[in-house]
């Protein structure tokens, strides 16, 4: 009978935590969902827990800018946008497409949000963008770099990316081997799947009619377990340039093992810019030492934070100072990366609230992601942010990258990538 | 009377269940009747793995994947080869899709594809038991991702495939929210009163014997194999009718809905909820969909908690039960009942002392 108790009890408990006010009422519609006259509440989901976990710096970056602009004044005079303080709610969807979906809702018609920000994954957006377009919620600033948000805006109109994306990489790849040495013989390992093939894409058409430098182009299924075969044959077309296509984690890194243990050394190895993180590149060279990955490249768009010729730079110092003094209790390591990803996009956000107006509605902020036209201090020197009617591509450009020992360094002039 | 009474308990909850059920969207705002219509869905699933686990006696950590059949077969049925064409996508011409089909007919279909599949797994589950019959199922759960990824051609491969948005059928004049919240539920209960019918009759006799005693049901004469993989195809029709809902509520079907953790998660709800008891599955879906979005944010303390909190509670929540009531939230309620009705048995003989 106690344990029957103790466990009614617990029961209780957790009840009170897990099971909502199942008799709550909708409050009035306002005016614009999400605008008051001193708050702006926006939302997004991201991979908190699950296997890319190691993205949720990316949030925590945002909310962290966001805390700065709501606490500093502004060039009216007043904190926040216009006197209105940014409130961003976020929850975790584990990377999980159907939770995307329920909790994109929660945001839309129980937290009544103005705008869905930075929501991270491709198939993630993919799964909530017919829902945001039907309902005529801005879907902005989305952490992918699929190709999908700037190509199809007309038929998703409430829908814009941010980032440079996967098939302007590409070409900058190109363009970049082509100046080189037009002599190179490319060698292409790609995921099979749509990020892949948006890389491909961007690989040939920066290469126009040198396509014939391409000895190889091969491809791997995530699931796959060994890669050996492919590149065994990469191996065998004697390449001096190898592209990787992969993701994150373990297919980058497992094709870098592969490659050293069937004694290939390429003179080029390239890696796509979403393989290209700190996180991976510390795996990588714990599986073949630094030596392999040293003189690999990247592209990127972003000023690099741990850089130390970026060390003075008024935007990394501005960046230090916003994270020491407004980032989540806990302390964080600001050297990574994802957080000054955040802190770059956040300021983006609120350069388009401000052209949205001092009295915002949804359709002004959409309207505003067509003319943006500016220079955030935290990209690389040169890069604009810029989109038009026709060109929906807010970032296009970039700089190949080059890794030496833990660090990236800039080795070409700013590439456009559209 | 009071034989009469307990006889009568069931059914009248049952009524009093759907009555509730059909009034509550009169006092919810529109996200609620959403996670309402997933709760319906939970319980479906979740029935079904009830049958196999707790009747039948046959763990299965493949539940996930089995969901996963059931919504990938509604989501190419709903598209049909027109819808497919737009994803530039050619399944090969001896699978039989059609133009497209309206969504509540896939509900059947889906059921029936899933539950023939879940049959044919039951054939060699029969020589695995206990440990050995959790990994294989694991292994299930497992590899469905990578299936579908693998078979892009057909199943759209990472990026999925996107439903049309759901729309009120015939021409009714009910918001779609309701008529998606109504179908979930009208399907939930149609199932409920099925599960129940089985459980109580000869078939659920037959199974509870083969999982309290397989020797002991085999010299009465029952049938182990037969029931057994009878079990698995009924527990993954269910699972199957439960992961066509879900693709038609969400709109969104890929490889990453159901991970392994779906499968390991519906197998916690279940025991949380209570095995071997079919109220148990409402609990369970009441946990499995709020907990994971309310214990990131309390509703009544307005503290936050961690993003990453609902694994932990969950976790927590599931030792708790293990260790203090292992029949789960029903066998807790079973528990008191019992109480109530013992405590009325004490007071009778106390009073008789007196007297």
């Amino acid at each position: 009978m106690k344990r029957v108790l103790l466990v009614t009890l617990v029961l209780g408990a957790a009840l009170t935590v897990a099971l909502p006010g199942a008799f709550a009422r909708t409050e009035a519609t306002q005016a614009t969902p999400g605008i008051t006259s001193n708050t702006i509440k926006i939302g997004g989901t991201f991979p908190y827990s699950g296997p890319v976990s190691s993205y949720s710096p990316i949030p925590e970056g945002m909310k962290t800018y966001f805390r700065f602009i709501n606490a500093r004044k502004g060039p009216d005079g007043k904190r926040g946008i216009y006197g209105r303080k940014i409130d961003f709610k976020t929850y975790d969807d584990a990377y999980n497409p159907a939770n995307t979906v329920q909790l994109t809702n929660k945001l839309v018609l129980e937290d009544k949000v103005f705008a869905v920000v930075g929501t991270l994954g491709t198939e993630d957006n993919l799964a909530i963008r017919p829902f945001l377009n039907q309902r005529k919620v801005p879907q902005v600033l989305v952490s992918t770099g699929a190709s999908y948000w700037g190509t199809q805006y007309k038929q998703f109109p409430w829908t814009s990316g941010w980032q440079t994306d996967y098939i302007a990489e590409g070409r900058m790849y190109a363009r970049w081997i082509l100046a080189n040495a037009a002599r190179q013989k490319i060698a292409i390992f790609y995921q099979n799947d749509d990020y892949g093939k948006d890389y491909l894409n961007g690989i040939k058409q920066g290469l126009r009619s040198k396509t014939n430098l391409i000895v190889s182009e091969l491809s791997y299924e995530v699931t796959d377990t060994s890669y050996a075969s492919q590149i065994a044959r990469q191996k065998a077309t004697g390449a001096d340039t190898w592209i990787l296509v992969t993701t994150a984690g373990t297919p980058t890194v497992r094709a870098l093992a592969t490659a050293k243990r069937l004694g290939w050394k390429p003179d080029q190895i390239i890696i796509n810019s979403v393989a290209a993180t700190d996180g991976v590149m510390a795996a990588a060279v714990a599986s073949v030492g630094q030596d392999f990955v040293n003189g690999a490249v990247s592209t990127g768009y972003l000023k690099n934070n741990t850089n130390p010729k970026y060390a003075k730079d008024p935007a990394i110092r501005s960046y230090r100072r916003i994270m020491s003094k407004y980032a989540p209790a806990g302390g964080v390591n600001i050297r990574n990366s994802f957080y000054y990803y955040g802190v770059a996009k956040a300021y983006d956000f609120v350069k388009l609230m401000y052209k949205a107006g001092k009295n915002p509605t949804r359709a002004s902020l959409m309207a505003a992601t067509a003319k943006m036209n500016w220079v955030n201090p935290y990209t690389l020197a040169g890069v604009k942010i810029k989109t038009s009617k026709t060109d929906r591509f807010p970032i296009d450009q970039g700089k190949i990258v080059r890794y030496n020992n833990g660090s990236w360094s800039e080795i070409s002039a700013l590439y456009k990538g559209r | 009377m009071r034989r009469y009474l307990s006889v009568a308990v069931g059914p009248a909850l049952f009524v009093v269940g759907a009555v509730v059920v059909a009034l509550l969207p009169r006092f919810m705002g529109e996200f609620r009747l959403l996670e309402f219509t997933f709760v319906a869905i939970y319980v479906i699933a979740l029935l079904g793995l009830n049958i196999l686990t707790g009747y039948s006696g046959q763990i299965s950590l493949g539940h996930g994947a089995l969901v996963g059949v059931g919504a990938y077969v509604a989501a190419l049925l709903s598209l049909g080869r027109p819808g497919l064409e737009l994803y530039q996508l050619d399944p090969p011409s001896w699978i039989p899709l059609g133009d497209g089909m309206r969504p509540v007919f896939t509900i059947p279909i889906a059921a029936l594809v899933t539950g023939v599949i879940g049959f044919l797994i039951g054939i060699p589950a029969l020589r695995l038991g206990g440990v050995s019959l959790a990994l294989a199922t694991l292994a299930l759960a497992v590899s469905f991702p990578i299936l579908m990824k693998r078979f892009s051609e057909v199943t759209g491969g990472g990026g999925g495939l996107n439903l049309n948005l759901p729309e009120t059928p015939f021409g009714w004049d009910i918001s779609t929210r309701h008529w998606l919240y109504y179908e979930a539920w009208v399907t939930a209960g149609i199932l409920f009163l099925a599960a129940w019918l089985l459980v109580r009759g000869r078939i659920g006799r037959a199974w509870r014997a083969i999982r309290d005693g397989e020797v002991a049901a085999t010299s009465s004469g029952v049938n182990p194999a037969l029931y057994k993989t009878f079990a698995f195809g009924v527990s993954s029709a269910y699972a199957g009718a439960a992961g066509a809902l879900f693709a038609i509520e969400t709109a969104y079907v890929n490889p990453d809905t159901f991970p392994v953790s779906l499968s390991i998660l519906l197998l916690a709800s279940a025991v949380i909820g209570g095995l071997g008891s079919l109220a148990g599955a409402l609990f369970g879906a009441l946990l499995f969909e709020f907990l994971p979005i309310y214990s990131q944010e309390p509703p009544i303390f307005s503290f936050h908690f961690a993003e990453q909190a609902p694994s932990v509670v969950f976790g927590v929540f599931l030792i708790v039960i293990m260790l203090l009531l292992p029949g789960g939230v029903a066998g807790l309620f079973r528990a008191l009942a019992g109480a109530v009705r013992t405590g009325r048995f004490r007071r009778r003989s106390d009073t008789s002392e007196l007297a």
